[in-house]
């Protein structure tokens, strides 16, 4: 390989990035502005939860505990229930994200200092909502108790502070496993690093229906030089992405960062390799630009949502398609990124899934240049 | 003398899409020093020819040889000792001229100091020293086939394939652009050009006609000339039609092609037809602009060629 020939054509991929405004902003900017969409759309700032209540207490004290944990803008009073069956009804038509059970006891065992039982039952489906709600209910329970009964509680000498009077029961429908956001940020970086390597899919097409790639191949230019040489320049902007996002997740999200950037942007760099080598085995079997993207939508955005454990876990799927997100880079990034976000791992965790990312990377660039002919037809 | 040995060998060579032969069977040679001309309608088979002998398509029959390589073996070797130019504008439009030319003159592997010498040089034989730093695509039609051909000369092959130099661009970039090919012929190198254009066929030293994917014939212009067997008439007329019926039925009329409103009509005796030609004008009430004889020029004997490749194919 010529080391020449391969600046020539990555200086010359680069000058077609830089100059043309549209392809700039897609690289440099449509990851960000993804996971942005994607973050935001998922983890949205939460107020106005509808929430309903079935009182079966019915006395003032219990009137007096709804005034408060509907105080403020968090939570908003949707109406009061009656029985069991309507709350399962207003939270599957989504009327209300969360339904408020208090117990016929309610007030005789607040002052007979045994605490107060709540039961909530949320929508699961979402999760985000549902959860603000049960957090806030908590919070103001706690408030609550402490206004009405701190003084009686210190006067019969318990110690405040061990006093846990509040026993919440809840119940999330339809979706139980609430996952916390930290974990999705991290997963979503995965999939929109993926644009490069879209973009990258285009190229050769590009240069087939410009005709330019006609007088590319009457030269003596090696195969690997050309395919190499056309990465480069996205793994580059890849990159710069790689820097400015993990900031944007920690100062937006506030994603913990956990573990050692030197590390992340390593492995990321490989992981751009073999994402971007894949996009170039589909721009060699691609005859148009057109095929190129669609064929780049099926095959390295989407399964960025469904094969790389981001949004189902891996464990869940079939066999067939766990084999098949083993060769998908990002089913290994998300590891990556999870783990050097979250947990603070480094290589001795990580290290079996950035071999496989290199292994990928090159058994990619091999199919690319296999298949890739210095002819036209 | 030594006799050299044929820069460019063509024996046999096919080339099939599918079932549809794009090209069938050409035979031809090229000396050293050729400017040759690959001349023939639209579809006649030139890109195929000249794309083959790039090393850009495989060959589906036969044999050819570029620079004494084996274009089936060494296509590759043969890429760095030609220079092609595709008929399409094929460079990159968001580089400017300098930028393409260093392109290629890395690709090429350059000698880099040689480089910038080369290049300045080439700039100033194509007349674009002024227009260095524009964009590919701010270019004229024409200066943009002058960059072309600058880049593909930028490591100096001694052999140049040239697929439709001057298709869509102005007669006088167009002449411009012969000039330097002229040069180049002059300095030595081997040509091979393709045109649908009679003129410029006129200028090439050999000529390979090529008609629905063959060669029907590959000569010397002159000796191409020589194909019509006879004089050429030439009458001008408003009313061509009404002529062309009259002179059509003449006896010793082989063939008439139609110019604009120009009869050229092809004869066995140019003196003794325009006589008779002239009587029965007047008596068929046409006046004309001038009947004459005039020498025959490619264009003719091509389409003289074409028009009986035509009867054989109906027959």
């Amino acid at each position: 390989m010529s080391f020449r020939h391969l600046l020539a054509v990555t200086r010359k991929e680069m000058n077609h990035i830089v100059r043309d405004p549209y392809t700039l902003v897609l690289v440099l900017l449509s990851p960000t502005i993804l996971l942005l969409v994607f973050a935001y759309a998922l983890t949205v700032d939460i107020s106005h939860v509808p929430v309903a209540i079935l009182d079966q207490d019915r006395t003032q004290t219990s009137q007096a505990f709804v005034q408060q944990i509907m105080a403020g803008d968090d939570l908003d009073l949707y109406g009061y229930v009656d029985s069991i069956d309507e709350i399962e009804d207003l939270l599957a038509r989504s009327k209300v994200k969360a339904v408020v059970t208090i117990g016929p006891g309610f007030s005789d065992n607040l002052y007979a200092l045994k605490g107060i039982s709540l039961q909530i039952n949320i929508d699961g489906t979402e999760p985000e909502s549902g959860g603000y709600a049960v957090e806030h209910i908590s919070l103001r329970a706690t408030e609550f108790v402490d206004d009405l009964l701190a003084d009686q509680i210190r006067a019969i000498g318990i110690d405040f502070e061990s006093f846990d009077p509040i026993d919440l029961r809840v119940r999330a429908w339809f979706n139980p496993s609430l996952k916390p956001r930290n974990d999705l940020i991290p997963g979503l970086i995965s999939m929109v690093l993926g644009i490069p390597a879209m973009l990258v899919a285009l190229t050769i097409a590009h240069e087939r229906e410009h005709g330019t790639l006609e007088q590319l191949l009457v030269t003596p230019i090696k195969r690997t030089e050309l395919l190499v040489g056309k990465m480069i320049p996205y793994l580059l902007v890849g990159l710069v992405n790689v820097i400015f996002i993990p900031a944007l997740a920690r100062v937006l999200f506030k994603v913990p960062f956990n573990g050692n950037f030197v590390l992340f942007f390593i492995l990321s760099a490989v992981f751009m390799a073999a994402i971007l080598s894949m996009g170039i085995v589909l721009g060699v079997f691609m005859k148009t630009q057109s095929a190129a993207l669609a064929l780049s939508f099926l095959m390295i955005f989407f399964p960025g949502f469904f094969l790389t454990g981001i949004f189902f876990p891996i464990v869940s799927m079939p066999d067939i398609m766990r084999m098949e997100s083993l060769f998908m880079p990002g089913t290994h990034y998300a590891i990556i990124t999870r783990g050097v976000f979250l947990n603070g791992v480094g290589l001795e965790v990580l290290w079996p899934y950035t071999v496989f990312l290199a292994i990928l990377a090159f058994s990619f660039t091999a199919i690319a240049a296999i298949f890739f002919k210095k002819r036209l037809a | 003398m030594q006799i050299e040995q044929p820069i460019i060998q063509v024996s046999g060579l096919s080339r099939l899409y599918k079932e549809v032969r794009a090209v069938s069977d050409l035979n031809f040679v090229v000396q050293p020093g050729d400017l040759f001309g690959l001349v023939g309608p639209d579809g006649a088979g030139k890109t195929t020819t000249l794309r083959l002998l790039a090393g850009l398509l495989s060959i589906s029959e036969g044999e050819a040889s570029v620079a004494g390589m084996d274009l089936k073996s060494e296509s590759e070797g043969v890429k760095s000792r030609i220079g092609y130019m595709a008929q399409e504008f094929s460079l990159y439009a968001e580089l400017s001229v300098v930028e393409n030319l260093r392109f290629f003159a890395d690709i090429y592997d350059v000698p880099v100091g040689e480089m910038d010498q080369r290049m300045e040089r080439l700039l100033g034989f194509a007349n674009l020293l002024g227009f260095k730093d524009r964009r590919a695509d701010k270019l004229s039609g024409g200066m943009q086939k002058k960059l072309a051909l600058a880049c593909c000369l930028i490591h100096e092959p001694k052999i140049l394939l040239l697929d439709e130099p001057t298709t869509g661009v102005d007669p006088i970039s167009r002449r411009e652009f012969w000039n330097i090919l002229n040069q180049l012929h002059l300095a030595g190198t081997t040509i091979l050009v393709s045109t649908p254009y009679m003129d410029e066929a006129d200028r090439c030293s050999k000529i390979g006609l090529m008609y629905q994917g063959e060669m029907i014939m590959h000569a010397s212009p002159r000796e191409i000339r020589q194909q019509i067997d006879g004089e050429i008439v030439i009458l001008l007329t408003d009313n061509w039609k009404k002529a062309r019926e009259i002179v059509s039925n003449f006896p010793g009329v082989q063939e008439v092609q139609t110019y604009g409103e120009a009869l050229h009509i092809i004869v066995d005796d140019a003196d003794k037809r325009i006589k008779q030609f002239e009587r029965n004008l007047k008596k068929a009430n046409i006046t004309h602009q001038g009947l004459r004889s005039a020498p025959a020029r490619m264009e003719e004997a091509f389409i003289s060629l074409m028009h009986k490749m035509e009867e054989r194919d109906v027959v």
